[in-house]
């Protein structure tokens, strides 16, 4: 084996090498990064060889390792750094507070709130229930370190058809499994810890069959002078490591995020999957707080990717070109035995690092005793930008900060992708709204969501003002947004919402990732409130294929677009590639939005329930013939088609309209079109108020684009007959009348349907494949 | 006393996580609430952070996964309780002194034997469970509640008999169970049902009303002597009509349901 013919075992009594890389050739290079797990190219172990070359000597087992997490697409970006920096990092805004390890926007004039996302695909394809719950224990842990209480989360996932019939390819679990699985890791984890799920999402597609999408979201609330930094304050400080004992789980979690799936993951990468543990983070979270709280500690950050070889580093560097001291032996185990690399490099859950002055150390220590959290000073931050990492008192590691936590950056190439348009359309033959608009509500698309909804508690905290499901007690249906009051005793709603299409985005990455965005907006409008920020989670395939970069690059620049046009600013933001899944094929482009919002006060919301009989009904804004990857056309066999586009100044005016007439109470209830269109929505509408409405299809529109479009910057709302007039006032010809509530039935298009009936449809088909009853 | 003068101790060890909102209840009916952690009770915690169970007037447990709920839901707290201030605790209910629990705080209450606690305040073993739901999901849903206690339970002595209620839960083990066979008659002969869970209107409970299967719809108990209520519903979570599930539908009033069993512990310890 290469590795043992290329390293030599140190005269130490505990397990260190070096591995001689200076007269390596450009073969035994590469079987060097193989054989360790690096995922290091050719280029970059030449790179490392050019360092050590200056440094006169071989690397040691514990630097190599080290470089190996460090420079993974998973923790330095560098197939995306430059396509971001060019297209959305520009996006600037006043109200932006922190781009630390989760974003922070401004709430009120005491308060920010945080925001993040991220995913969590990789293992959860391996090992689904523990691959979520650590994804909803990383996401925390960034939101506390900003200082923030964690307020709320949410989680969109993607997985191939549940109720999938005939093989599987090699190495691939059932989607009906994962999504169960990925379900309740999420649901142990998040409701032990008390932080409410209140957004989220189901995207069903073969495309995801080999490689699920789990991203994870979470919202949090700081104090404006309780904001921490995400490093240490200067030289001479000491920096303690919190929480969960370091073991041999979540070795190379990193590198196993940065590479495709393969038929043989489950065996190879299943120690890269670590073991979340809420009951030792839920007091981390409560010790972390109040020892920020109190002032004790000049930073904190958690240990996510690549464990204490990024965190250390990363802290010391951000404090102005420091470096740090680490004693590694100090490090509590799960076990005895593991070498200074793994130590290094483990991802162990439930480990946070915060840094302070000396004299603060034991004050820190007897908050965290008081929890029974483990808390121990392991390294000391120093005026050279070194590292040194020491193993009972031999030098194990010692390299330049910056060289080892930098990383490169690529401008690899790209094939600018074939968009989707009109000329290639062809529509598919279509039923008659009676049967399509229940079929369409059945699609596991659209269907409800209540069967895992309430395995969550959406409500822990006593803040949810809007939950995920609105309308008739225990029969409720779908929400557009929900809002949640941070503050106790203040009124003021931080509204939150997710957003993404990836069958436009597939047909026309631009459009599709700007539509993407307008949905998540437009969810928020819908509830009364206005958007703030976003934060996404972009989930593409391997940017060493130059289509699937191409198509990154465009779904890139598209996002940077609408947030610029609409001075929304994207405070945080994670990017996942290399989801090829173990065929090759790649999953659906998938840029997951998840938007927040303000309503200043949360007693006008508006949720999207019918509410009364005799109500006008009206649609706000216009439809277009933009039938490209909406869901008739995915449930029918159409082809081809315009995605459709977003218009920011189209989307300000009218929901601008639209906040004023809500802010003066005129609008009943309100529930944006997306999938299945301006139909879909209206049936919502009737099943979540159980209240039947008349609907007359415009003569001077096309009946079935009219009803199925599924085009940006559109609302269903209800208003009063006495509110009517006021309500056209504002919104002058941007919402026009198209029937009225009342009865039983949905009258539509020459079909009559019972709204029990769409009840039916809607809420059963996801207990059909999962099992039980609502 | 007064209102501010009433001392709540908010109990919590790792794994509680309905704290906050248990605090923000007292706050809002005037009270001193104060979060607690079980070793600070225990004088296990540095001189400055100790505190004493006989300085408070009223005792909470919130809600939450205490300890994880790795074994059976509250019983590794209780087992902590027991050890580190039984004694205390004991001495509190005697004294007649408010104990409130809700949703795994009631399941900590069934362990520790002080509900339903039909012989003596504290039972040497538990004599009730809360047991899986029948649906065998954590159930997260609104429901409706009828107060069926006769005057005994100091926590609804606000509430009208018979009047409904709005309270969410939350929880995956809720249904209360107990080998004794005349388990709900004696609950009935000592006025210690305090909740049941009905359908709209008052209706009979069937699932999802009834979301866990408890037998006879029981949702809350109290003890004998009416100062330890313990209920699997989250008052705390309705403090304002604005957490209502359904109040964009409904003109209820601004006051939340829930707020009635905080002000119904405070005047009797404030009058």
């Amino acid at each position: 084996m290469a590795k043992k013919a290329l390293s030599v075992k140190r005269d130490v009594p505990f397990p260190l090498h070096d591995v001689n890389i200076l007269s390596a050739s450009d073969e035994e290079l590469k079987s060097i990064s193989s054989e360790m797990g690096l995922s290091l190219s050719l280029d970059e172990m030449k790179v490392i060889v050019d360092y050590f070359r200056k440094e006169g000597r071989n690397p040691t087992d514990v630097e190599l390792e080290s470089l190996g997490q460090a420079w993974s697409e998973h923790c330095c970006y560098k197939s995306s750094k430059n396509i971001l920096k060019k297209f959305v990092f520009s996006v600037k805004h006043p109200n932006v507070l922190s781009r630390g390890d989760a974003g922070v926007m401004v709430f009120d004039e005491d308060h920010g709130y945080a925001l993040r996302i991220e995913s969590h695909n990789h293992p959860s394809a391996i090992e689904p229930y523990g691959g979520a719950a650590t994804g909803i224990g990383g996401i925390l842990r960034d939101i506390v370190c900003m200082g923030a209480q964690p307020v709320g989360l949410g989680d969109p996932l993607c997985f191939g058809l549940i109720d999938r019939k005939g093989e599987l390819p090699p190495g691939t679990k059932h989607p009906r499994y994962l999504l169960s699985g990925v379900v309740s890791g999420i649901r142990d984890y998040g409701n032990r810890v008390g932080v409410p799920t209140i957004t989220g999402g189901f995207f069903f597609d073969e495309r995801y069959t080999t490689n699920c999408l789990v991203n994870v979201g979470a919202l949090g609330i700081v104090r404006k002078d309780e904001l921490t930094n995400n490093f240490a304050g200067g030289p001479g400080e000491t920096m303690i490591l919190i929480g969960g004992r370091t073991g041999r789980d979540g070795i190379h979690g990193v590198t196993f995020a940065s590479a495709d799936l393969t038929s043989t993951s489950d065996e190879d990468s299943r120690g890269a999957v670590q073991l979340g543990d809420p009951i030792t983070k839920e007091p981390i979270i409560h010790a972390c707080l109040e020892v920020n709280r109190l002032g004790l500690i000049t930073g904190m950050k958690d240990l996510g990717g690549g464990g204490l070889s990024c965190v250390v580093g990363e802290m010391a560097l951000s404090a102005g070109e420091c470096g740090a001291d680490v004693h590694l032996e100090k490090v509590p185990l799960k076990e005895e035995g593991l070498a200074p690399w793994e130590i290094w490099v483990s991802e162990s859950q439930e480990r946070m690092m915060v840094t302070c002055k000396p004299e603060n150390t034991e004050k820190i220590l007897e908050i965290f005793e008081l929890w029974d959290v483990l808390a121990t000073p392991v390294a000391v931050t120093t005026d050279i930008p070194r590292t040194k990492v020491y193993w009972h008192g031999t030098k194990v590691l010692d390299m330049d900060t910056e060289f080892l936590t930098g990383g490169p950056a690529y401008d690899r190439p790209y094939v600018s992708p074939k968009v989707s348009g009109k000329e290639d359309e062809v529509f598919p033959e279509i039923p008659s709204a009676g049967e399509a608009i229940p079929a369409l509500l059945s699609d596991l698309n659209v269907a409800s969501r209540e069967w895992a909804i309430r395995q969550y508690d959406f409500e822990v905290r006593g803040s949810t003002a809007l939950g995920p499901m609105v309308g008739k007690m225990n029969a409720a249906g779908p929400g557009d947004a929900s809002i949640i009051m941070p503050v106790p005793g203040s009124f003021r709603g931080l509204a939150a919402t997710i957003g993404c299409n990836p069958w436009f985005t597939e047909a026309d990455p631009y459009n599709g990732a700007m539509s993407s965005v307008e949905e998540a907006l437009r969810g928020l409008v819908s509830v009364g409130a206005r958007p703030d920020a976003i934060t996404n989670c972009l989930n593409f395939g391997n940017p060493e294929k130059p289509d699937r970069l191409g198509v990154f690059r465009e779904a890139v620049r598209g996002l940077g677009d609408i947030c610029r046009a609409l001075e929304i600013p994207i405070p945080s933001g994670n990017v996942s590639l290399y989801n090829e899944g173990s065929e090759g094929g790649g999953v659906l482009p998938t840029p997951m939005i998840m938007a927040t919002g303000i309503i200043e006060d949360t007693r006008k919301a508006v949720s999207a329930d019918f509410k009364d009989p005799g109500s006008r009904v009206y649609l706000v804004g216009s439809t277009k013939d933009e039938m490209g990857g909406s869901l008739l056309f995915r449930k029918y066999g159409g082809r081809g088609g315009a995605v459709p586009k977003a218009d920011p100044a189209v989307f300000k005016r009218i929901s601008e309209k639209l906040l004023s007439a809500m802010d003066r109470r005129l609008v009943r209830s309100c529930h944006d079109c997306s999938d299945g269109g301006a139909a879909v929505a209206i049936a919502e509408m009737c099943l979540s108020g159980r209240v039947g409405a008349e609907i007359d299809v415009p003569r001077d529109a096309e009946e079935s684009i009219w009803l199925y479009s599924e085009s940006n910057t559109r609302w269903i709302v209800e208003i009063k007959e006495s509110s009517a007039k006021e309500f056209e006032g504002i919104m002058g010809g941007d919402a026009r009348m198209i029937g009225r509530t009342g009865g039983d039935f949905l009258a539509i298009a020459g079909a009559r349907i019972p709204v029990s009936g769409l009840y039916e449809s809607w809420s059963r088909p996801l207990w059909n494949v999962m099992g039980g009853a609502a | 006393m007064k209102a501010e003068d009433v001392k709540v101790c908010v109990i919590r060890i790792e794994g509680t996580n309905c704290e906050d909102e248990m605090y923000q209840a007292f706050k809002m009916v005037g009270a001193s609430p104060e979060l607690v952690h079980l070793k600070q009770l225990a004088g296990k915690a540095p001189g400055h952070a100790k505190r004493h169970l006989e300085d408070y007037d009223i005792l909470a447990f919130p809600g939450g996964f205490s300890a994880g709920d790795y074994v059976r839901a509250g019983a590794i707290f209780a087992a902590r309780i027991k050890s580190d201030i039984g004694t205390e605790l004991k001495r509190f209910v005697e004294s007649e002194k408010p104990v409130l629990g809700v949703c795994n705080g009631f399941q900590t209450l069934v362990e520790l034997g002080l509900l339903p606690a039909f012989e003596g305040v504290m039972s040497e073993t538990p004599t009730a469970a809360l047991s899986t739901n029948d649906s065998g999901r954590f159930e997260c849903r609104p429901t409706y509640l009828r107060n069926d206690n006769r005057g005994k339970c100091i926590f609804t002595s606000e509430m009208k008999k018979g009047q409904i209620v709005m309270f969410p839960l939350a929880h995956a083990e809720g249904k209360l169970l107990s080998e004794d066979p005349r388990f709900v008659e004696k609950l009935e002969e000592n006025d210690q049902v305090a909740f049941r869970y009905v359908g709209p209107g008052g209706a009979k409970a069937v699932y999802p009303w009834n979301p866990n299967g408890s037998p006879s719809d029981i949702a809350g108990i109290c003890n004998p002597a009416g100062n330890v209520l313990g209920m699997m519903p989250h008052p705390e979570r309705v403090l304002t009509r604005y957490t209502h599930q359904d109040w964009t539908r409904n003109g209820q009033p601004e006051e939340g349901d829930g707020m009635m069993v905080f002000r119904s512990v405070m005047k009797k310890l404030t009058k």
